[in-house]
């Protein structure tokens, strides 16, 4: 029993408005809570629109497969959900507009066919093929060449640390977005609080962020029916049992793990035991309580005060404990225990025959482990001496009911999944090797591209030459009188100059890979190597003559309202590689001139590697940008700036599209706004960026760069998936005995 | 047709009780009853302020966010104040009189109507949960406070004049076996040794593991096990162990044998009552059947047995009291549950005070002075503030009337007899009057007393009718 059915666009963009009508309401900080309620009673308070898009229970197909890219989306960057469906359903609308039309639209141009059907079918496929080539090749460059500069750093030096008020503003835009503003507070200091205190020395950022994430439930507990200013953050863990049997004791308290009974039984599984005699079964209890005695009393000889384990033991171990004064919590989660073991890298004791007289090294020490009240719930509070990059911390939600704790919850683990995020970096070339098969239309334009770069070559190298001598003269003169505007014309001079030749390059270079692929890889190491070495005498001088590093340290401000600083410092970063490039550039002649026959290639190639060994970072870690729709106000201009410039008339008008879609976001974020109607800021944005200025901000707060771009390229990559189905087949029967068969081709 | 019947006034069981489908109720419910089930008390008072907190709000239909904004910084000035040492309708509790104390109990038993209690009952009754409440504070005070416990012993059909309060445990024992077992055996005059069992003792084959066990014919493990029993009992008689008490149960066998040697053996307590007697008695739950450790036995002082109507009791009377049980009577069952669940709210109530030694102003003076308070407030608020929550003063103004109107219409609510509530301008404190009272009439005339009866009938206190619009004053 299936029906089939032919995708309609059209029924596509009336899912997802849908979708996006019943999420809208709760977009930004002015937005409200969603009350769902379920035909079971159950009542569900929340803004998060993951949840709410989850408990809906669709029944289209189509719809499920939007849901599910949003869940795949907000499960990695923890946030945008609402976003997501909002600019998916306008792309979708766009796109139905541009097949509507149909004359004169660059998708059914170029085909014959008689059977509209058919035609359909592939202009769709085509603006699909169209999105992943934006996306893959177009959309980074972008990135990467006219929004960088707008970018500004989280970190307050190049070594990677982030300052607490930069980290706060973060963290209250996110809030803001995810909880609205009733406790945005309360949670941004709560969550600043954890970070700091997590975070055990510098350079384990990432390991502390992963553990934070992956042992997220085990960290937090929740407690209902008290305010939720009562919310806390706690030094140590806090495990979701109480004791079997409480010892106090003072001073390092060392711990075991175990993950089996001490206990042992009669018989084992797959052995028998037989009785002869009534005494022989005396004594075989009598030597199994013998040995449970023994083995408590060997702890206690090793001064091991705390057991816990992942099992329920025995009421006579628990006895023996109480004697011995050893304290027993019971059946942990196998996700503490692991937690446990991950945080002090000891693994869990077993009691056999050979260990039981040695001594005991897989121990942890505590500062304390206590009980610990919450709500009506008893628990164990643990705090650890020794711990690796993660120093244990967890949090309490306090709120009036489940549903308020709950959201807290998971705005709070939203948050470290963005901070993720936030110190991710994003490279062009990543973007590149994701894609190995490149479309049709990729290569086409790669194609003309090649023709003409053969022309450009020259020209490039003498710009470059160029560049160097201008960046030379200019850091003199700065550095003997700087002024900042000067600073400022220099900057943009350098910003833009060799990112425009590096996408020209790099567009050829990639054509010239595969016939000189032998070769390459083993001469590009060598130059690899070199050009490193090259960088690494020519950094220093360039730090010591540029003012902008010391500029930077000098300034006392914070980050958050100074655009300039964070700009700068890209550009002297920049400012740095090309010099390098133009250093290595010579180095590259010198070294590839003797008698080559593939001298055109490899220099070409040379080129690109170096330059983008430097600048081939679209987004930096830690990159990000002032909240309340600037992100996309900007990508909106960029994209149709370069829509006029494109000479593929597909890719303008993709372009086109998903620029127009892009402002649906700030539309609904200035809606209730009086002050400030969308109009008015995005007039206002948009003559700043004629006129080369920086943005006017509106809200204070930061968000991540990466998430935002994440966004775009998720939406992008949902809407092509979509529009290459082909036909949507409802099966309305299980088919029968499928199971049975997969497991037999299985085995 | 038919079916339970209950009376009651207390919020947990009312709002248990009900079936409400309204989705934005039933987030209301829940948050009252999580409430109730963190301070016991006032859930009645939360519910209604919700309620009128949502109706008053919604009238003055404002975007929800300012409304939010605003009265998170009006909920911050109520906070503020009632922690702050000016606060004029708090009252600090002092441990060393009894006072205050009995008015806090008796306050939480009186506002429960539906336990149907007269005035020397509800006395009686403050006196006995007090009474309970400071016999299981200990002596000595370490670092960390464990307060003992207050068990309750339900007594039917009986009256409540005769509840009462023993130090110590009351453990329900079948008559027949209140014949057998005195005397007992005693280490000294004033010392019964006990010992307690959290495993069973009924001669059960326990742990036998995954495997597979083979007894030969002719082999019973019941009775190898049940020798063991008898040798646990023979080790007990030996240690002088006066008093056998097991979680579980006892095997008939042992518990003869023990008797036959004037121990006294009570068997399936329950894991309720495990914690209360080995804090009484210092004794630790034992699980080994054999070699037992003298160090786990405990002590009595002394063993009794009570009887109250048809019950039979033991009474565990403990050196040092940390125990006690509280006989409640009433006259049935379905009053004896009101009055149980009063009792309960009472001893929480102290022990939370214990934590704040602090304690408010009842009978509605405490909601109409803090209303008053707000109101004061909002009109001498400094633009500042008003900058920060992103509104404007009328704005501020009319959520924080709102608000105050809220609180008073909680105090209203005191008012049953459809008599007219003034309030002070001086205190700002509750005042009921009789309803029909002459329009041309002084309003000094007609009041006597304020709601928390701190206030008596003094002269320029100004009195108005609460809710009529007047000018805000400094309470």
């Amino acid at each position: 029993m299936a029906s089939a059915a032919s995708l309609d666009v059209g029924r596509l963009v009336q899912e997802a408005e849908a979708l996006a009508s019943a999420v809208r309401g709760a977009l930004g900080p002015r937005g409200g809570q969603m009350l769902l309620t379920r035909p079971t009673g159950e009542t569900l308070l929340t803004r998060d629109g993951r949840r709410v898009l989850e408990a809906l229970n669709l029944g289209p197909p189509t719809a499920r497969m939007m849901v599910a890219c949003v869940s795949r989306h907000h499960s990695m960057t923890g946030d945008g959900a609402k976003t997501f469906i909002i600019l998916l359903s306008k792309l979708l609308r766009g796109l139905q507009a541009i097949l509507d039309k149909r004359e004169g639209s660059p998708f059914c141009e170029d085909i014959q066919r008689r059977e509209s059907y058919q035609k359909h079918c592939h202009s769709l496929k085509q603006i699909s093929q169209s999105l992943m080539t934006f996306q893959t090749h177009i959309l980074d460059h972008i990135m990467a060449q006219d929004l960088r500069k707008h970018f500004l750093s989280a970190f307050s030096s190049w070594e990677g640390e982030i300052s607490r008020d930069t980290m706060e503003s973060i963290l209250e835009a996110y809030f803001c977005g995810r909880i609205g503003n009733s406790h945005q507070k309360l949670l941004s200091q709560l969550s600043c609080d954890f970070y700091y205190k997590c975070i055990s020395f510098k350079n384990g950022r990432n390991e502390m962020l992963n553990l934070v994430n992956e042992y997220f439930v085990e960290l937090h507990s929740a407690v209902t029916g008290l305010p939720v200013s009562n919310s806390r953050i706690l030094e140590g863990f806090v495990l979701h049992r109480d004791f079997a049997v409480y010892c106090p004791a003072d001073g390092d308290i060392r711990m075991l793990i175990v993950t089996e009974s001490i206990d042992s039984a009669l018989s084992a599984s797959g052995l028998e035991f037989v009785v002869n005699a009534e005494v022989q079964y005396q004594a075989s209890q009598v030597w199994i309580t013998k040995r449970t005695e023994a083995i408590m009393k060997h702890l206690q000889n090793n001064n091991i005060k705390v057991l816990l384990s992942s099992v329920k033991q025995q009421e006579i171990v628990i006895y023996y404990a109480k004697i011995s004064g050893i304290s027993i919590v019971e059946c942990l989660s196998s996700e503490e225990i692991s937690l446990l073991c991950k945080t002090t890298g000891i693994s869990p004791f077993i009691p056999t025959r050979d260990n039981i007289c040695s001594e005991i090294t897989e121990t942890m020490i505590a500062k304390f482990c206590q009980p610990l009240v919450l709500g009506s719930k008893r628990y164990v509070h643990l705090g650890l001496t020794k711990t690796c990059a993660f120093q244990p911390h967890c949090v309490i939600f306090c709120g009036p009911v489940h549903g308020v704790t709950e959201q807290h919850a998971s705005a709070f683990h939203g948050a470290f999944k963005m901070l993720q995020q936030l110190f991710k970096a994003v490279d062009l070339s990543d973007g590149c090797e994701a894609q190995p098969e490149t479309p049709v239309n990729a290569s086409k334009a790669v194609h003309c591209n090649w023709q003409h770069s053969a022309t450009q070559q020259k020209l490039i190298m003498e710009n470059i030459s160029c560049n160097r001598e201008k960046v030379n003269g200019q850091q003199l003169k700065t550095s003997m009188a700087e002024t900042e505007k000067q600073f400022i014309d220099f900057s943009s001079l350098v910003g833009e100059n060799p990112s425009c030749n590096q996408t020209d390059l790099q567009k050829s270079a990639d054509l010239a890979m595969p016939i000189v692929e032998l070769e390459s890889d083993f001469m590009f190491s060598a130059l690899i190597d070199r050009g490193s070495s090259v960088r690494e005498l020519q950094k220093p001088p360039v730090k010591c003559q540029h003012p902008s590093e010391t500029w930077i340290k000098n300034k006392s401000e914070p980050v958050v309202t100074n655009h300039r600083i964070c700009n700068d410092a890209m550009t002297a970063i920049e400012n740095t590689s090309t010099s390098v490039v133009s250093k290595q550039l010579n180095a590259a002649k010198e070294y590839w001139k003797p008698g080559n026959h593939i001298v055109p290639f490899m220099y070409e190639k040379s080129y690109k590697h170096t330059v983008q060994s430097y600048t081939n970072v679209v987004i930096q870690a830690g990159s990000v940008l002032p909240v309340g729709g600037n992100f996309e106000i900007l990508l909106h201009y960029y994209l149709h700036s370069y829509a006029k410039q494109c000479q593929q008339p597909k890719i303008t008008l993709i372009s086109t599209v998903i620029a127009d879609a892009l402002l649906s976001i700030p539309k609904i974020l200035y809606s209730t706004t009086k002050e400030n109607s969308f109009t008015q800021v995005f007039f206002k944005a948009t003559s700043a960026l004629q006129t080369n200025q920086q943005l006017p901000m509106h809200q204070e707060g930061l968000e991540s760069v990466y998430c935002k771009y994440q966004l775009v390229a998720s939406v992008l990559h949902c809407v092509a998936k979509l529009l290459t189905i082909d036909l949507i087949i409802g099966i309305r029967r299980l088919p029968q005995k499928t199971e049975v068969n997969d497991s037999e081709e299985d085995l | 047709m038919g079916g339970y019947v209950r009376t009651t006034s207390q919020s947990s069981a009312l709002l248990g009780g009900l079936s409400i489908t309204h989705p934005v109720l039933k987030v209301l419910t829940a948050s009252v009853q999580n409430h109730i089930s963190r301070f016991s008390d006032c859930g009645l008072f939360t519910a209604i302020l919700c309620c009128s907190l949502v109706e008053n709000f919604q009238r003055i239909n404002f975007a929800a966010c300012t409304v939010t904004k605003i009265s998170r910084h009006l909920l911050s000035l109520c906070t503020d104040y009632l922690k702050s040492e000016a606060c004029g309708c708090r009252i600090s509790v002092d441990f060393d009189s009894i006072k205050t104390l009995l008015s806090l109990v008796h306050s939480v038993l009186a506002s429960k109507p539906a336990c149907m209690l007269n005035k020397t009952e509800a006395n009686h009754l403050s006196t006995l949960v007090l009474k309970a409440f400071l016999l299981t504070i200990p002596h000595t005070v370490e670092t960390n406070v464990v307060l003992g416990k207050c068990v309750i012993v339900p007594v039917k059909d009986k009256r409540v004049m005769d509840s009462t309060v023993f130090p110590g445990l009351l453990i329900e024992i079948p008559e027949s076996q209140l014949a057998r077992t005195f005397p007992v055996i005693r280490v000294s005059s004033s010392t019964i040794k006990m010992a307690l069992f959290c495993i069973s003792l009924s001669g059960d084959l326990s742990n036998i593991g995954e495997g597979t066990v083979i007894v030969h014919h002719g082999i019973s493990l019941e009775v190898a096990v049940l020798d063991q029993l008898l040798n646990l009992g023979k080790q007990l008689i030996n240690d002088q162990v006066g008093l056998v008490v097991c979680q579980k149960v006892i095997h008939p066998s042992l518990k003869q044998y023990l008797e036959e040697h004037r121990v006294i053996t009570i068997d399936r307590v329950g894991v309720s009552m495990m914690e209360p007697l080995s804090q009484l008695t210092g004794s630790q739950p034992i699980a080994a059947l054999h070699s037992v450790s003298p160090t786990c036995y405990g002590s009595l002082k002394d063993l009794r047995t009570e009887s109250f109507v048809s019950k039979n009791f033991l009474h565990l009377i403990p050196n040092d009291t940390l125990v006690c049980s509280l006989i409640l009577c009433n006259r049935n069952e379905m009053a004896w549950d009101e009055l149980k669940l009063a009792c309960q709210t009472a001893e929480h109530v102290l022990q939370l005070t214990i934590k704040q030694p602090l304690a408010l102003l009842g009978g509605g003076c405490t909601e109409t002075h803090l209303a008053s308070y707000i109101r004061h407030k909002s009109f001498t608020l400094p633009a500042s503030v008003l900058k920060a929550i992103d509104c404007s003063r009328t704005q501020y103004q009319l959520v924080a009337d709102a608000f105050s109107r809220s609180l008073e219409c909680v105090a209203c609510c005191l008012e049953h007899d459809d008599g007219e509530i003034l309030t002070d301008m001086v205190y700002g404190h509750f005042w009921s009057v009789q309803s029909g009272f002459p329009s041309d009439c002084n309003w000094s005339d007609l009041v006597l007393k304020c709601g928390c009866g701190i206030c008596s009938n003094q002269q320029n206190l100004n009195w108005t009718v609460l809710q009529s619009q007047c000018i805000p004053f400094t309470p």
